[in-house]
């Protein structure tokens, strides 16, 4: 029983890696023709110079943003999860903390296949409901308009990505204190001493991911001492 | 025609549709897919649709969110392009400041429709499809190397009681810390440093969220609600918000 989920597994996984490549190459052909497609139809083609220098200005930093998000997310979401959430984005505020949650809601652990199949359904979910919403919201633009840019709702708009890192925060904080205490102190510590870095926050995952790493690897190591 | 009319033609709306509907399939083949598999392997239905359910309810408002980012857009890039950017690949935080950096590094002044040339729209285009493609490029490359590397599609299968199970979820703590670090930054030093004059209110959004989730684990651990679970973020979530129109009427 135990070999055939295995092998039931490998045979998924391989699967998944060739279906999730060519998916991933169909959709960069096409995200990468459709400015050349739209230059063509309005008469102007993409300026290459001015792409360079942008790319230069802008596109380096984000290339590093992107390793950094590769290596760190994709062990998150697992091969299927992660196709899907590369392809589709907004990782961050939306893919992750939905893919943690729906872990924790099954009770799964990363790295098995029960994680693999139940990260590949909510980020694939996740993803549709999106597209559904952007599809309604674009077909309803007219309508929607005045009151999705009410003043009136405007902070809670605004605040969208406090009331999901709140929620989440207690989910997380109260099981794992131990490991949320020292990054929690020590990034509130640092935001306070530099405050132009609140504009660099998906950066400064990075370091405040990689204490909580740390701190949990050295809990293990106790734990696995002590047993 | 205005340059903003040709922005908004059925031809911007059959492109970049065409594209987002191609990306829909391909996440419905991949969640039948997955849905078979897990039958297969023995994992419970009813875990499968709770964890379906609960998912989608967690991604309704943000998803409204990102539908605000396609309207501040759509001012300056027409409503099909930024629709196209928030559906595939794009990302809320980034879209906005790449499509201003790339308006300079084109020569515009600022994003703005009335400054907009249709060359500086699609060499905008490129750059904004070009700077954040690398997630997908690097797992076309690296990711069954990589997880490989990582034990993540082990050939053992066991459950993961290793390190890797804990390492995820700090992770992920670390993740949140950074958010709830930049917010109280943000209210000690955002209008000078130490002068607690910086705004209050996404701290009393997350003060509010995490009493929701208080109040509905409370429901699930100690009423047996076990419906709660499914919904509990998402309901945090618009108690939070609704809280945020309160605290800025105040502020």
């Amino acid at each position: 029983m135990y070999e055939d989920k295995n092998k039931l597994f490998e045979q998924y996984n391989r699967g998944t890696h060739r279906y999730g490549r060519v998916a991933c190459v169909l959709t960069l052909v096409m995200l990468l023709s459709a400015p050349f497609l739209i230059g063509r139809y309005l008469g102007a083609m993409p300026d290459l110079a001015a792409f360079g220098k942008g790319f230069l200005a802008i596109g380096l930093v984000w290339l590093v943003s992107c390793v950094a998000e590769y290596l760190v997310y994709t062990p998150m979401l697992g091969a299927g999860g992660g196709y899907l959430a590369f392809i589709t984005g907004n990782l961050i505020n939306m893919k992750i903390p939905c893919a943690v949650n729906a872990r924790d809601i099954v009770g799964v652990k990363a790295g098995t296949p029960e994680n693999e199949i139940i990260s590949t359904l909510s980020i694939a979910t996740s993803s549709l409901v999106t597209i559904l919403v952007l599809a309604l919201g674009v077909m309803l633009l007219i309508p929607l308009q005045p009151i999705l840019q009410s003043p009136v709702l405007q902070p809670a708009f605004d605040n969208v990505v406090p009331a999901l890192f709140g929620a989440m925060a207690y989910k997380y904080f109260r099981r794992n204190l131990d490991i949320a205490v020292i990054p929690f102190v020590l990034m509130s510590l640092l935001f306070i001493l530099v405050p132009s870095l609140t504009s660099s926050t998906s950066f400064m995952i990075l370091p405040s991911g990689g204490i909580a790493i740390l701190i949990a690897w050295l809990q293990y190591k106790k734990k696995a001492g002590a047993a | 025609m205005s340059l903003l009319a040709q922005l908004n033609a059925p031809f911007m709306y059959l492109l970049c549709g065409g594209i987002i509907l191609f990306v829909a399939l391909v996440c419905v083949f991949f969640m039948i897919r997955a849905y078979r598999a897990g039958k297969a392997m023995g994992i419970d239905t009813t875990k499968m649709k709770r964890v379906i359910t609960a998912s989608a309810t967690f991604t309704l408002l943000p998803s409204i969110g990102i539908l605000l980012g396609v309207i501040a857009l759509s001012g300056s890039l027409g409503t099909p392009w930024p629709w196209l950017r928030l559906s595939v690949i794009g990302a809320l935080h980034y879209e906005t400041q790449v499509a201003e950096a790339a308006a300079e590094a084109v020569g515009l002044q600022s994003l703005s429709a009335s400054l907009m040339t249709p060359t500086a729209f699609s060499t905008i285009c490129l750059l904004m499809s070009v700077c954040i493609m690398w997630g997908m490029v690097f797992s076309v490359f690296f990711n069954k190397r990589y997880l490989r590397r990582l034990g993540a599609g082990s050939k053992s299968g066991k459950p993961g009681g290793g390190f890797g199970d804990r390492a995820m979820t700090a992770m992920f703590i670390g993740l949140i810390c950074a958010y709830m670090g930049s917010y109280i930054g943000g209210f000690v030093s955002g209008n000078g440093l130490f002068r607690c004059a910086g705004s209050w209110i996404p701290l009393g959004v997350v003060a509010v969220a995490c009493l929701s989730m208080a109040g509905f684990m409370w429901l699930y651990e100690k009423k047996n609600a076990v419906w709660v679970e499914s919904f509990s973020i998402a309901g945090s979530m618009i108690l939070a918000m609704a809280a945020a129109v309160g605290l800025s009427a105040l502020a």
